[in-house]
């Protein structure tokens, strides 16, 4: 069973996991998702679908905000640092740098808050890990 | 035709910036109608298939009666033998080369419509990976679509602010203070649970007179009281 994102932002707001995290989901104008996890509220992370994936992307930092000539060092971190997050993906879209996710269109609800409350929790490791490398 | 290349190709190209299509859009009408052509190749290989699968069924089942023709004019010509009616006999024998003859031609096209049938089956099993492939590079292009748009609805968000220095360092900082917040409040709740548990305890322990009572200490305290008095 597909998910839409409607519905995924009905049951998102009404939801509280095992380890207390809620949601504040709300459908932007362009389609897009937007989920705030409270165990990371700065952060959020933006849902969309293609036909066949759920995507979750979270923007990190805007290339502009590194440390400069920090960013080739920065970029070999993040390479370095990936397998750490197996579910999490770092991804550079335009000048942004972002953690992603993709999940199968069927996932279950389950599933979904579950790699979306380890994703909003990823990016804060993922951040304070490359922290002195921003400026 | 790979997508990722053009898609690498693009980005060396600087098409990367925001708005701009970073996959050419003619690549992708090449790949849909790749799609479109190869769906209505299968839909007419199916309609031949179809038709060449009943004339092979037809001729498979002509072979058959022609086979059961053949045994039983066998036997008759063995039984004519037998009787000695050798000229009879000759007669089922020509008969039956008659039969041998049909029943070869026949296997010859069938076998020649059995291997039409394979090579039709091929070539839908061919066009089914185009679909597949073309299909998966179709959902390249969208996925990076995707992930264009709802990185560039936060980044709008992110630019307002990003103006700001160490934006990262402070969000990390809010976000750790509340988590800390929220640990805090865990541990003074779980506090609150072994207070009242405490609490319990004594009042269980009063109840079994154990312990001290409010009334008893009143009583002690106005003891000392009357010695003082009774001192001055």
């Amino acid at each position: 069973m597909t998910i839409t994102l409607e519905e995924l932002a009905f049951r998102l707001n009404d939801h509280v996991t095992d380890e207390g995290t809620s949601f504040d989901a709300l459908l932007m104008d362009n389609g897009v998702l937007e989920v705030v996890c409270s165990n990371n509220d700065e952060f959020p992370l933006h849902l969309a679908q293609t036909d066949t994936q759920l995507l979750a992307v979270t923007p990190l930092f805007n290339v502009s905000e590194v440390i400069p000539n920090e960013v080739d060092n920065l970029n070999k971190v993040l390479l370095q640092l990936a397998p750490a997050v197996p579910l999490s993906a770092f991804g550079l879209q335009d000048d942004t740098y972002i953690l992603f996710g993709a999940m199968a269109l069927g996932t279950s609800f389950e599933i979904i808050v579950h790699e979306l409350e380890v994703q909003a929790e990823n990016t804060i490791d993922v951040l304070e890990a490359i922290q002195s490398l921003l400026a | 035709m790979s997508i990722l290349k053009d898609i690498f190709t693009a980005m060396r190209g600087g098409a990367s910036e925001a708005g701009e299509a970073i996959v050419d859009a003619n690549a992708i009408r090449i790949l849909e109608q790749e799609v479109r052509d190869a769906e209505s190749a299968i839909a007419k290989a199916k309609q031949s298939l179809t038709r060449l699968k009943s004339s092979e069924i037809k001729l498979k089942r002509e072979i058959n009666s022609l086979n059961t023709d053949y045994d039983d004019y066998e036997a008759k010509a063995i039984e004519a033998l037998n009787m000695g009616e050798e000229a009879l006999a000759e007669e089922v024998a020509g008969r039956l080369e008659e039969i041998a003859t049909e029943r070869d031609e026949k296997s010859a096209e069938h076998s020649t419509l059995e291997s039409e049938v394979n090579g039709i089956n091929k070539l839908i099993r061919s066009r089914e990976k185009i679909i597949q492939k073309n299909k998966r590079e179709l959902e390249k292009v969208k996925t990076i679509k995707e992930v264009q748009k709802a990185t560039t609805s936060i980044s709008d968000n992110v630019a307002a602010t990003s103006s700001s220095q160490h934006r990262v360092s402070k969000a990390l900082d809010r976000v750790k203070a509340k988590q800390q917040n929220w640990r805090d409040n865990m541990e003074a709740g779980e506090w609150m649970d072994t207070q009242e548990q405490g609490d319990d305890l004594d009042a269980r322990l009063k109840q079994s007179g154990l312990g001290g009572s409010a009334g008893s200490k009143k009583s002690s305290i106005l003891e000392k009281l009357k010695a003082k008095q009774k001192v001055g």
